[in-house]
């Protein structure tokens, strides 16, 4: 496999050298990845919402939409809006088009992630919900939606840890996050096991403290039952 | 708490352990053994990077790089396809070498002090200044026009630098790949494109909507790379390269590549 031997030695000066400019990169992944997550969270929420309505375009729609996002590799889905779609006429910022690559990859999933969660919860709380004198929306509103997100919220958490990482996608249209610096600085001194290793460690600490901050979340959510 | 904390620490240690118990000092064997040893040789090539490393119609690496690598092969084992091409960027080549993936780097490499720093150069073997590449419709006639605009560069290309020094009021957008900055100048995200002449010129004749714009600014002489210290394997290199240019190959070579952009080059 190794074309021969390999000489390294180790120098930590370089990742302290490039530690302010790696905080800026994960500072901006912490950005647009929060950014994306409450927009795809959103929108996740809004199309299981239309997978439940029987009847209509809305179902088929969105059923579209989550099998094409779902199925293609999130990478095609950035070049296509930062560079298919100018082609078109149609050019949104790179900002823009690393953003909403990423939500609309992620809603997909979140989509998913809900509309099973609302299957899942039994059929006869909505009944009971009913009969208690509750109207549908008040049905949906009190009783079947809290116990959907409560059912999809530890597979929720795993989609919003791969939204961190796949954040780093981004770094592919010029989009100075973690991953582009720290290419960034590897590409111009050379220390690659140094640079990738400390960036990879940033992400750790990220994802920690999200999980960190899901399991929190998670634990208000029981209390409040 | 007590959990986390826990696995915190878990994390922590995992990461030192990784950090710290690396592979030691090489041993000093040349690299120039070990290929024959193999009986191939393994040669990082650009595939985006005409007229010096592309991939024809049919699959098949092609160019001046790519001949290059070919030939060293014929030198080494008397057949020229004993030679394994490995794609590259100008990102990735200096570590693909240093982590051993490749013998050695055929991929239009500008020499600089930084680079000596890390690996083994060989003679120049072509000199290159850096050009830009904008629509046609573009009234810039060189880097002087690019105050205020966006420029796009290849990452661990010579010409982040280079425009950072010599533009600082561009806005400097970086891609991964020539392809994806050609791409981002059809596309309006970049007003103008800077590399190396030679590529700009051959993209400007590929792509009619593009065309190449200045003067060749900062030439700089391209090397072949090998990993730094391995003077046996680098001195087989310079003493084949002068072979080259003594039996004419050489001059084949920049007929079959540069006749038609010459005008347009800084001879050697």
């Amino acid at each position: 496999m190794t074309a021969g031997p390999t000489a390294y030695s180790f120098a930590w000066s370089a990742v302290w050298r490039g530690l302010p400019y790696l905080l800026q990169g994960a500072a901006f992944t912490v950005f647009v990845s929060a950014l994306a997550m409450v927009v795809a969270v959103a929108l996740g929420l809004v199309l299981a919402a239309l997978t439940e309505v029987r009847g209509g375009v809305a179902r088929p729609l969105v059923r579209a939409y989550v099998e094409v996002f779902r199925n293609t590799p999130l990478l095609i889905q950035i070049f296509i809006v930062y560079f298919g779609l100018p082609q078109l006429g149609w050019r949104l910022s790179p900002f823009l088009s690393g953003l909403s690559a990423l939500v609309i990859y992620a809603a997909a999933y979140n989509a998913e992630i809900f509309r099973a969660g609302l299957e899942a919860v039994p059929r006869g709380q909505h009944e009971a919900a009913r009969s208690i004198g509750l109207s549908e929306l008040g049905a949906q509103r009190f009783v079947i939606v809290p116990q959907a997100i409560r059912i999809a919220f530890p597979a929720l958490g795993n989609n919003l840890v791969s939204l961190v990482k796949n954040s780093s996608l981004v770094s592919t249209i010029g989009m100075v996050e973690l991953m582009f610096v720290a290419n960034d600085i590897a590409f111009n001194n050379f220390r690659t096991f140094e640079i990738y290793g400390a960036a990879a460690l940033l992400y750790v600490l990220l994802v920690l403290a999200l999980t960190r901050a899901l399991h929190l979340a998670e634990r208000r959510m029981a209390r409040a039952r | 708490m007590e959990r986390t904390r826990r696995g915190f620490a878990a994390v922590v240690a995992v990461g030192l352990a990784l950090l710290l118990g690396g592979p030691g000092p090489a041993d000093a064997q040349s690299t120039l053994e070990v290929v024959k040893k193999r009986g191939k040789l393994i040669a990082g090539v650009k595939t985006d990077f005409p007229p010096f490393g592309t991939i024809d119609a049919s699959g098949r690496n092609v160019g001046f790089d790519v001949d290059v690598a070919h030939r060293f092969a014929q030198a080494l084992f008397n057949d020229a396809n004993q030679v394994e091409l490995v794609a590259v960027t100008s990102g990735n080549r200096i570590p693909f070498l240093q982590s051993g993936k490749i013998d050695i780097i055929i991929a239009t490499v500008t020499i600089t002090d930084e680079r000596r720093q890390v690996v083994e150069f060989s003679e120049p073997y072509f000199l290159s200044g850096s050009l830009l590449l904008v629509p046609r419709a573009s009234t810039a006639r060189g880097l002087e026009d690019m105050a205020g605009k966006t420029v796009a560069v290849v990452q661990g290309a010579i010409q982040d630098k280079d425009v950072a020094e010599l533009m600082p009021r561009a806005d400097r957008i970086k891609f991964g790949k020539v392809s994806e900055a050609v791409l981002a100048v059809k596309g309006g995200r970049a007003d103008a494109y800077v590399h190396d002449d030679i590529v700009i010129l051959s993209l400007a004749k590929e792509n009619p909507d593009l065309k190449a714009v200045g003067k060749p600014f900062v030439p700089r002489p391209y090397g072949i790379a090998v990993r730094k210290g391995d003077t046996a394997f680098i001195t087989w290199v310079n003493a084949e390269l002068a072979r080259m240019r003594r039996d004419g190959t050489y001059d084949r070579l920049w007929k079959t590549y540069f006749a038609d952009v010459e005008a347009n080059l800084v001879k050697p």
